[in-house]
């Protein structure tokens, strides 16, 4: 099933802004012990310079997954069964292991979730931007090591913590490093995948505000990526709605949060409990998350879909058997819905 | 959640446990496990495949080298070695398997005691621990063996097994260490448990693969130290085993005299069962630590002894390497 | 075993309570200790949930560890029902305790005894404390799992723990806790590792088990939406005090403490407007250090000298609301 799309999903309308990142038709297997799960289904995702994309979806939905096919980190059993990856038109996935690493952390860096999945415990913090400056340019120990201390005061660091090990850090100031530490290389794009989850709401608050000032100074765009969407309607300014493999609604974000269309993300926004308006008891969505391995026939999220009823007939027999497409249904909001198909 | 049933569903006709499939799938294990029961089958059939005794003497047949009649060759006193080499094998193995149950009993029992209570009782246990750690096994054996005016296995056993459960019980107080704090076991606790049912009901049989491990090391241990002990002529010298008989053959000079066989088929016996021992235990550790898993075709991942997310931490694996 | 005089309604009755931690690595001449809980009081209310609210190293686990006896408090007291937990040696006052007084862990993942099936971790409270005649167990168990919504509770009782996903998992420890009929609950962040669609099934939950079974819950979490949602009284805390202390509504719409007001700004909340405003970064606090004044004091905007230098006590200032701070004005 394809979804053909002009420019793919949520291309950047704006004139003048090109694109960066392209996923188009991107499938991402697992393949484990005979089993194929199928973890990215056929996505189509585009990132234009200097954009924030929020990426949005609960465990299982595949959002890491894409976050490890654009920095090309896919290990088996993951493997990229169909599609491409483009970064400035050109496929990342034709490129050599050298030209890979190159391209790696110049071009486009990533903070993960845990700080303690990039930063060595065993090496002063310094050192470890000196390691990875220098494998990626000529550049002297003493000049790598101004440039980290000027780094860190960038995302609001004391200079001397250059010289401390990670424990020594909170693990506040150690997501800021692995922030700096993103930035080192001028990348065009960063992606964050759930990088504040771990942290306390203030210290989260902060340090995002801090991205959103150097991305405004810099110009990089950011991929990012949470299961927290009320942080991403403050923080992006397009967010992608991924079920189960596939993308089931984008646009732009107070789009999405004034009119979600898709009755997930319908659903999702009436799981946050908020802390300003009306106190009501609030219905969040039925079931659970689908099992990849033996995903629901026809539509993914049928299952748990408060508008799938038997009695719908026509509706009801599409939604069980046929996948519904990605679609532009407003100018820049994308839906894969059948119940928004004109019949 | 069609997958699970469906399997289960088309194995009902051979039920093995899920271990013993593990074990099997490891060539290492595999391996050792089809040799270490060829050892055990020799040791149950002793009686109708070894007609001689082993403790004849015969001076007529003596120091003979292997023939048809004598698969092994005789000793200097004329005993067939092919019958001590196949009824030394319940020795070792009983005497073996003894001893490690009893280590692996006490390791067990006092490493998680001491890992789960803490404090005081924490602090005695490893005092004893090291107290028994420190003990060398010959002195031992020699001292115990002539206040108790005995050389009995039953001896040999307790030796064994007071000396090797040691080590094996600050592996296991460090792994229930790190089990502690699970919130599962804090839950028992809430729930009012007692600590002897968390130790057994709850810590076990989360640290059954590192216990199995123990077993194994211990029992091949138990079995060289044995086989050494008598080969000093520290053991009970009139029953079968395979290191009684080198130790008579060491006394009587029998390689000085060309007589190979009565060093190299106990030898080959001890040298084959223990490394049957140490595959399995490769195959043991294999399947409780992923990572030593090399990659195979048919899948790598193995949510058994995993515990916790299954299949999920496949697809929420990071391997950002 | 002293009786106190005590309201009818207060089942559980937290005191002055203290817990203090040697900090390891500490040099040989300086032993440091970590103020984990200082001087905490407030009452769990049959029927009502209290959520306790603050951030990591807040203590706020600690105060849920220490009312189920899985640390021993260094200060203060713990009264159930006017008796002394603290005093409380035998075995069958400990365990009549655990009966009335049961936890829910914050990891679905690690709160179940991977090698053993749904049917065991429901069962074991049920036979260790005698709720029903052996022979009823399976049937009570079913019926636990089936009040939880876990259903069909005959195939859900056999599973293993890593066949079920993270939300029914919780259930089952739900269920768990459920099955000695405690009086008091204690939650300790029950959510935070859940799946976003799940995290409110658990909740509503939380709230029928309130109203239903007349439970006192104390509801830890670091999520102010989610404690608005399910809770009757918030308690604010940090670094080891309780700050804030109040009804939900009172304390949310019109907080007195400047750490509440600066938690509340911190939320992402897409209803307040977009990009809202910005907040200036500062160090947190070091537990190990002994401070007399106000701990927030050294990331407060309104500090003033006797904030660090004098002890803060917890004030009435509006009726119901406490708060720990001599500068915030109650009538603003």
């Amino acid at each position: 099933m394809t979804g053909v799309l002009e420019g793919g999903v949520g291309s950047p309308s704006a004139v003048g802004q090109e694109t960066l990142v392209e996923l188009r038709e991107l499938v991402v297997d697992y393949v484990l012990g005979g089993r194929h799960i199928r973890a990215v289904d056929h996505v189509n995702l585009s990132i234009g310079s200097g954009e924030i994309v929020g990426l949005a979806g609960e465990s299982g939905c595949g959002k890491s997954t894409i976050a490890n096919a654009v920095m090309q980190l896919l290990r088996p059993p993951a493997q990229v069964t169909s599609g491409q990856v483009l970064f400035r038109g050109q496929d990342l996935t034709k490129l050599s292991t050298e030209e890979v690493r190159q391209f790696r952390w110049q071009n486009v860096s990533m903070v993960f979730q845990s700080a303690m999945n990039s930063l060595n415990p065993l090496m002063r913090v310094g050192d470890q931007f000196v390691d990875m400056m220098k494998a990626h340019r000529k550049i002297s120990k003493s000049d790598a090591l101004a440039r980290a201390a000027t780094l860190m005061e960038l995302v609001g660091m004391d200079r001397s913590h250059v010289r401390s090990y990670p424990h020594e850090l909170s693990g506040g100031m150690r997501q800021r490093t692995v922030v700096a530490m993103a930035l080192a290389l001028g990348p065009e794009l960063m992606i964050m995948d759930e990088p504040t989850t771990a942290l306390d709401v203030v210290v989260q608050r902060e340090i995002l505000q801090r991205v959103q000032d150097l991305q405004q100074d810099l110009g990089f765009a950011v991929l990012f990526i949470t299961h927290d969407l009320s942080l991403l309607v403050e923080f992006s300014n397009r967010i992608a709605i991924m079920y189960a493999g596939e993308i089931v609604e984008a646009a732009p974000s107070d789009e999405l949060f004034r009119r979600p269309l898709h009755p997930y993300t319908v659903g999702l926004m009436s799981s946050f409990p908020s802390l300003s308006g009306p106190l009501e008891r609030m219905a969040g969505i039925t079931g659970s998350p689908p099992d990849l391995g033996n995903p629901p026939s026809g539509c993914r999220f049928h299952t748990r879909c408060s508008h799938c009823d038997p009695a719908g007939r026509a509706l009801y027999a599409r939604q069980t058997t046929e996948r519904p497409v990605l679609r532009e249904v407003e100018p820049g909001h994308f839906v894969a819905c059948h119940l928004l198909d004109t019949p | 959640m069609g997958g699970p049933d469906r399997e289960r569903a088309g194995r009902r006709r051979l039920r093995l446990p899920g271990w013993l499939k593990l074990l099997l799938g490891n060539p290492k294990s595999r391996g050792g496990i089809i040799v270490l029961s060829g050892i055990i089958v020799v040791a149950v059939i002793a009686p109708w495949i070894a007609h001689a005794n082993p403790n004849d003497f015969s001076l007529i047949d003596s120091r003979q080298s292997p023939s048809f009649h004598h698969l092994f060759g005789t000793t200097d006193q004329g005993s067939d070695i092919f019958s001590q080499v196949v009824w030394g094998a319940r020795s070792s193995l009983i005497i073996g398997a003894a001893a490690a149950l009893l280590a692996t009993v006490l390791a067990t029992t006092l490493g998680i005691l001491a890992a789960y209570s803490g404090g005081v009782v924490d602090d005695i246990i490893n005092l004893i621990t090291s107290v028994f750690l420190v003990i060398p096994t010959i002195p031992l054996l020699i001292v115990v063996s002539s206040y108790l005016h005995s050389r009995s296995g039953v001896t040999m056993v307790l030796i064994l097994g007071l000396t090797l459960w040691g080590f094996e019980a600050r592996i296991l107080r460090g792994q229930a260490l790190a089990l502690r704090n699970r919130d599962f076991i804090l839950s028992a606790k809430v729930a009012g448990e007692g600590t002897w049912r968390i130790i057994f009901s709850e810590f076990v049989p989360n640290m059954i693969s590192r216990i199995a491990a123990a077993f194994v090391l211990v029992f091949y241990i138990a079995i060289l130290t044995d086989a050494g002990l008598e080969f000093l002529g520290l053991g009970d010298m009139n029953h079968a085993s395979w290191g009684v008989t080198m130790y008579w053959a060491q006394v009587n000079s029998s390689f000085l005299q060309g007589e190979w066989w009565p060093f190299l088929f106990p030898g080959m016996a001890l040298a084959l069962t223990v490394a049957a021992l140490v595959f399995i235990l490769a195959g043991v550790d294999e399947v409780s630590n992923p990572r030593l898993r090399k990659d195979r075709k048919r899948g790598v991942i193995r949510s058994l002894f995993v515990g916790g997310r299954g299949a999920r931490v496949a697809l929420d694996a990071k391997d950002p390497a | 075993m002293s009786a106190v005089a005590v309201e009818p309604d207060r089942t559980l009755d937290v005191r002055g309570l203290s817990k203090t931690f040697p900090v390891p690595g500490a040099s040989l001449l300086h032993r440091q200790t970590l103020r984990a809980v200082d001087d905490v009081t407030f009452a769990l209310k049959q029927g009502t949930v209290t959520a306790l609210v603050g951030e990591s190293g807040s203590g706020k686990s600690t105060v849920a560890r220490l009312i189920s006896r899985l640390y021993t408090p260094t200060g203060g007291s713990i009264l159930y029902r006017g008796e002394d937990v603290g005093a409380m040696h035998g075995k069958e006052e400990l365990l009549r305790y655990r009966s009335r007084v049961q936890m829910i862990f914050q990891d679905p993942f690690s709160s179940l005894n991977p090698a053993k099936r749904v049917d065991y971790h429901v069962a074991r409270p049920l036979l260790i404390h005698k709720i029903v005649p052996r022979a009823d167990v399976p049937d009570r168990v079913h019926e636990l799992l089936d009040s939880v919504g876990l259903v069909p509770a005959q195939e859900i009782a056999k599973k293993y723990p890593h066949e079920l996903s993270g939300g029914q998992r919780q259930r089952v420890a739900i269920a768990r806790a459920l099955a000695v009929e405690p009086e008091v609950i204690l939650a300790d962040e029950p959510t935070s590792m859940l799946d976003v669609s799940i995290r409110l099934g658990i909740l509503n939950l939380i709230l029928d088990l309130k109203r239903g079974r007349n439970i006192a819950f104390l509801y830890v979490t670091h999520d102010l939406a989610s404690a608005r949602y399910v809770a009757d009284d918030v308690m604010v805390m940090y670094a080891g005090q309780i700050v804030e202390h109040g009804p939900t509504d009172e304390v949310l719409q019109r907080p007195m403490h400047p750490y509440t007001k600066l938690l509340l700004s911190a939320v992402p909340n897409p209803n307040a407007g977009l990009h809202s405003h910005r907040l200036a970064p500062r160090p947190k606090a070091d537990l190990a250090v002994d401070l007399v004044g106000c701990r927030f004091a050294e990331r407060c905007p309104l500090a003033v000298a006797a904030c660090v230098s004098d002890p803060q006590v917890l004030l009435e200032r509006r009726p119901d609301h406490l708060v720990r701070c001599p500068i915030t004005d109650p009538s603003t």
